[in-house]
């Protein structure tokens, strides 16, 4: 379900292994080769052959900048605005189809879940609609919403809504009947009991579906730019491919790489402020 | 029976509504006719597709590149998280690699490999490896720091070796996690392989799509966007009945 690894692997290891033993030292030595430090050297020794075989000529093509060229593109892409404008326009539009969907999805998915005629009356079509990869959607919709902002921002929309929906609606499925039962006990209506019993006890399964919405938008997002371009980083990113400036190109796709992973991190520490319970952060 | 009997008919019934509303919209011209073609139309069109064998070939030419990249995104994912939740040398190896491009939008990863392994198959399977084998790998990653110690520490008191726990105890145990993983592998794949496709423009069924929308032959397109939904909702009904397969102590899939 969540998606932090950042309880690392390590620290129950040595636990175990000392509660183990009879006579635990008096602090386990840390294993240079158990701690992530390998990984970052990974990633630099990665870094470095990259640089180097772009510029010793390992590789061949223009296809292929230097790392540092890449950072260089990125920096002065962010400060001039070339790369940052069209990041900052993708980003409102993917927000806009991201909120429009969630809050769709939610709403649909709590009234599916809590009414079982709607569910069978309303969960085929949707069933019937889900398993269109969504690029295959953006051609017809460019038909009636043409290819500006509209367009992606439902597209964005759409793509959010069904995961929203779906786990809203297994969540109000799955609400423990004690805590309806208890309501009914205490004669509370059903509107109330919606609001203060099945939507509380939903929230995590909400919350799992906002999260697979969120990583699904900002692809979503760039899919539709790049398929309809007007505008946005998925246009730019093509834009540089037929341009054959890589490194702008590349510089992009880090940019949207920080985006994501920055997504990610404050999806967690909201999701961790609100439902404390969770145990997650 | 009669249980199960009424939601399907009302499913159906619906289903039935919303396409005849729309033949009917379409006819009186409350839909735009040429935008929206009357579903009747759309049918008979994805009947010549279907009776002429003509959807074979861009359907092949998909699902073959989708096969081959979903099934080594499995095979990495279930095997380097395995690696990576038994062993903490390799956990701290790969894991700052791993989370430094998985929130890459893969997407956005689609230009770059068409610059640096040029437009071919390759360069697809490249792509649907890299958009299904991160949910593989991290749900298999918790699968199998969630498992019970208990089933460890049986494995351990038996002597079975490192592999062999690794295999009959750990693999199993966290298989209702990896089954999880893929399927979310499985959506994220398709949406890409048809991309990759639409912005290669060499052939498959989502260069079809968009080419279809470009020449303004709109009914051939919702007709190849009927079959690419039927093929998303075939794959999940198989994967659904082969995760009950494997996994049948799950509740519900």
């Amino acid at each position: 379900m969540g998606q932090s690894l950042a309880a690392p692997a390590v620290a129950r290891a040595t636990t175990a292994r000392s509660a183990g033993s009879q006579n635990p030292a008096p602090r386990p030595r840390r294993n240079w080769a158990h701690t992530r430090a390998s990984g970052f050297a990974l990633i630099l020794v990665l870094l470095a052959l990259w640089e180097a075989s772009s510029r010793l000529g390992w590789v061949q093509g223009q296809s292929w900048p230097p790392f540092s060229a890449v950072l260089v593109a990125a920096w002065r892409g962010t400060l001039g605005g070339e790369l940052s404008l069209p990041l900052l326009s993708t980003i409102g539009r993917m927000l806009a189809g991201y909120a429009i969907g969630c809050s769709l999805g939610v709403a649909l998915g709590l009234l599916l879940g809590a009414n079982r005629w709607i569910r069978w009356i309303v969960l085929p079509v949707v069933e019937m609609i889900r398993p269109i990869p969504i690029p295959a959607i953006v051609p017809p919709l460019i038909l009636f919403l043409g290819i500006d902002d509209a367009l992606k921002v439902f597209v964005v929309a759409l793509a959010s809504f069904f995961p929203a929906l779906i786990n809203t609606m297994a969540g109000v499925l799955g609400v423990d009947d004690v805590l309806l039962q208890t309501a009914r006990t205490f004669r509370v209506g059903w509107s109330r009991t919606v609001l203060r019993v099945v939507l509380p006890a939903t929230l995590p399964a909400i919350a799992s579906g906002l999260r697979v919405a969120i990583g699904l938008a900002l692809v979503v997002t760039v899919v539709a730019e790049m398929i309809a371009g007007s505008a946005g980083i998925g246009y730019y990113i093509v834009q540089m491919q037929y341009a054959l400036r890589p490194d702008a190109m590349y510089a992009a796709v880090l940019c949207l790489a920080v985006t994501g992973y920055v997504l990610n991190r404050l999806f967690l520490i909201g999701e961790a402020r609100l439902m404390p319970w969770m145990g997650r952060g | 029976m009669r249980d199960r009997l009424l939601p399907r008919l009302l499913g159906i019934l619906s289903i039935v509504a919303l396409l005849g509303a729309w033949e009917v919209a379409s006819r009186t011209g409350a839909l735009n006719p040429v935008l929206m073609p009357r579903p009747s139309l759309v049918g008979l069109t994805l009947w010549e597709i279907l009776v002429g064998g003509e959807f074979l070939g861009p359907l092949g030419h998909t699902l073959l590149l989708f096969a081959v990249g979903y099934g080594l995104a499995c095979l990495i994912g279930i095997t380097l998280g395995l690696l990576m939740g038994a062993s903490p040398v390799i956990y701290g190896l790969f894991e700052p690699l791993v989370e430094l491009i998985r929130p890459l939008p893969k997407s956005a990863l689609v230009p770059a490999l068409f610059l640096f392994l040029g437009i071919g198959p390759a360069t697809m399977v490249t792509v649907v490896v890299l958009a299904a084998v991160f949910p593989v790998l991290i749900n298999t990653l918790q699968g199998v720091r969630g498992i019970d110690p208990v089933l460890l520490d049986t494995a351990r008191t038996f002597q079975c070796s490192r592999t062999r726990t690794l295999l009959s105890v750990v693999l199993p145990a966290a298989m209702p996690m990896i089954l999880a993983g893929m399927r979310v592998g499985l959506g994220l794949g398709l949406v890409l392989v048809i991309l990759a496709e639409m912005l290669a423009g060499e052939s498959g069924l989502g260069y079809l799509i968009l080419d279809l929308q470009r020449s303004f032959q709109i009914r051939e397109m919702y007709a190849w966007i009927a079959v690419l939904a039927a093929v998303g909702g075939t794959l999940a009904v198989i994967f659904d009945w082969m995760d009950k397969r494997v996994v049948p102590w799950r509740g519900r899939a």
